[in-house]
């Protein structure tokens, strides 16, 4: 292509972006050289539509260019967040946040399915979703296995625990794995005790009953 | 370029505009006043840290301690800092706003880093800045710094001497990394900032 | 007070949690950026709460100001994009070009046999274009150089001399008869 048909392109390219998408990825100004900026933007650009919010990429591509990666490797890391991003919005529906996303997209990242999502989402439809998907992800990230960090919070989720109470099932088997247990192992122990502290009727993840399915 | 910046009319036209009537007196009283309702040098968005339930201990650079194995402290509710407030971060973090206090968690990031010049804190919440966030010392060489933080979950890490990324060795790594440097990861729950102290 | 401290060392103490050297810079850079605002807009309410939006943004994320120093180029891009987006929004909401009509309208409603000059420049500037007002409020009045305007506004800069010049000559003839009448 001739090179000022592609310059008059990229111009028109550039003011074909909405402002508020411009207002976006100002943040990129100056810490990315302006071809993968460009490449960034352009994935912000696709996904918009399917409700992928621009921040978390930015702040991916930000943590990049202060690591001193390559633009490649950015665009890389941008792309499979993005993915992950509309994953997570698929299975956690129009509604979902901004910090579920980004937990979600996390949590998918750890291994976990799609229908854990979609799971978690169809059981509790107004809670935030952000601890169990985070706790997932932690967990698989000290060496359990993704199947089995999901099941467990799936079995602490619908025992009606508290935000804090996964805070601290993470936190125990954590301690249980430095300590020297096998990470599957203490997640399933740790799960089936966590999991009775439901029964005592104090204000549930689920509502005000330790009952998941309330309506 | 054509003649247009010898044009006369032109020239005239643009000396006019630069003649533009000064901004109201109250301009600047109004733009501080809303500045001083966000929190100090953040973003507003909607990320949650994670209240943890235990005081705070230290593990040392490296290693998880079997004592320790504590992800950042969160401290709910009252905006009064635990620890004495050291000139600047802490104290001012106090001060913060009443309407921030009730959509913000603050988290205490704790580093034990004696050989360090200089450590802060880079991570989704400062654009991984890597000298925005300053921690400072104590003389054991332990290094603090207080966020506020809405709710969502963080990837950060520790910027030693301005140039090396360090995990902090209490808090949950991010799964895979991206950059071939390890990560951590800190969640706030929205629920956290409806408890009371010492309840979570 | 301020006049011997630079942008980059109020920048600096803002980031360090100095909230109040924020108010240092807005001073600084306030004329300018209403002026710009004022000749963008054409409203003078809409320019001020632009301004203000964008020293808000400025503020919330100051800590990507790679070159405090240069925070008034800086802070000139913010503002840019903030008209931009209150154009989008004034499109979005009333059609297209009702709103500057309107200003058009209120321009237009002295009596034709009050020549100010003044309000000849609004009226033309806001017929004009709104990439090409930008470019030649930018040019001309703010006095950037091409590559400075290539930076703030994404734009390469044939397109923006294009856009200049376009600028200029609808200026020139929407304003000769006008000026004619003053100057003879």
């Amino acid at each position: 292509m001739n090179a000022r048909i592609l310059a008059l392109a990229a111009a028109l390219a550039a003011f074909a972006r909405p402002p508020e998408a411009t207002a976006q990825t100002e943040r990129l100004a100056g810490r990315l050289d302006e071809r993968t900026r460009a490449a960034v933007e352009a994935i912000v650009d696709s996904v918009r539509g399917a409700g992928v919010p621009g921040d978390p990429l930015v702040n991916k591509a930000l943590e990049g260019a202060s690591k001193g990666a390559d633009g490649a490797r950015i665009v890389a890391a941008v792309r499979a967040l993005a993915t992950n991003l509309a994953r997570a919005r698929a299975a956690l529906g129009a509604g979902a946040t901004e910090p579920e996303l980004v937990a979600g997209a996390a949590a998918l990242r750890a291994g976990a399915s799609a229908v854990f999502l979609e799971r978690l989402r169809a059981d509790f439809p107004r809670e935030p979703l952000v601890v169990p998907l985070a706790v997932m992800a932690d967990l698989v990230a000290r060496g359990v296995q993704p199947d089995t960090a999901a099941q467990s919070v799936l079995t602490l989720v619908k025992a009606g625990v508290r935000e804090a109470d996964l805070v601290a099932f993470r936190q125990s088997v954590e301690r249980d794995i430095a300590l020297g247990a096998p990470a599957g192992a203490a997640a399933t122990a740790r799960a089936a005790s966590a999991g009775g502290l439901a029964t005592t009727g104090v204000p549930s993840i689920a509502g005000q009953t330790p009952h998941p399915r309330k309506p | 370029m054509h003649g247009s910046a010898e044009d006369p009319l032109i020239a005239r036209v643009a000396a006019e505009l630069r003649r533009r009537p000064p901004a109201p007196p109250d301009f600047e009283a109004r733009v501080m006043a809303a500045v001083r309702r966000l929190p100090p040098s953040l973003p507003a968005r909607a990320w949650t840290w994670l209240r943890e339930p235990r005081t705070l201990a230290v593990s040392p650079l490296g290693g998880l301690a079997a004592a320790a194995g504590l992800a950042a402290l969160v401290i709910v509710g009252a905006w009064a800092a635990t620890r004495s407030p050291a000139a600047g971060g802490a104290a001012r973090v106090a001060a913060a706003p009443a309407a921030a206090r009730d959509t913000h968690t603050l988290v205490t990031f704790v580093f034990m880093a004696p050989g360090a010049r200089t450590v802060t804190v880079a991570g989704d919440f400062d654009g991984w800045d890597r000298v925005q966030m300053p921690m400072r010392r104590d003389a054991s060489g332990l290094w603090t710094l207080d966020v506020p933080l809405p709710p969502g979950r963080y990837q950060y890490a520790f910027v030693v001497d301005g140039r090396r990324f360090v995990a902090d060795p209490a808090a949950p790594r991010a799964v895979g990394d991206d950059f071939g440097q390890p990560t951590s990861v800190v969640t706030v729950a929205a629920g956290a900032t409806r408890a009371g102290r010492g309840s979570l | 007070m301020n006049q011997d401290v630079s942008d980059g060392v109020l920048v600096r103490r803002v980031l360090e949690g100095d909230t109040e050297a924020f108010a240092g810079l807005v001073t600084r850079h306030r004329e300018r950026g209403l002026r710009f605002a004022a000749g963008m807009l054409g409203d003078r309410a809409d320019a001020e709460e632009a301004l203000q939006d964008a020293f808000v943004r400025a503020y919330r994320g100051l800590r990507s100001c790679r070159e405090p120093d240069r925070f008034g180029a800086w802070f000139l891009r913010i503002l840019v994009n903030r008209c931009r987006t209150r154009r989008a929004g004034r499109r979005r909401r009333d059609g297209l070009f009702v709103r500057d009509e309107a200003a058009l309208e209120r321009a237009a409603s002295r009596p034709a046999g009050d020549p100010d000059w003044r309000e000849e420049i609004d009226r033309a500037l806001v017929r004009l274009d709104a990439l090409q007002r930008e470019a030649f409020l930018l040019k001309h009045v703010e006095g950037l150089e091409y590559q400075e305007m290539a930076g703030l506004t994404g734009a390469r800069i044939p397109a923006l001399k294009m856009r200049v010049k376009r600028a200029c000559d609808h200026l020139r003839v929407l304003l000769q008869e006008v000026n004619d009448a003053r100057v003879g």
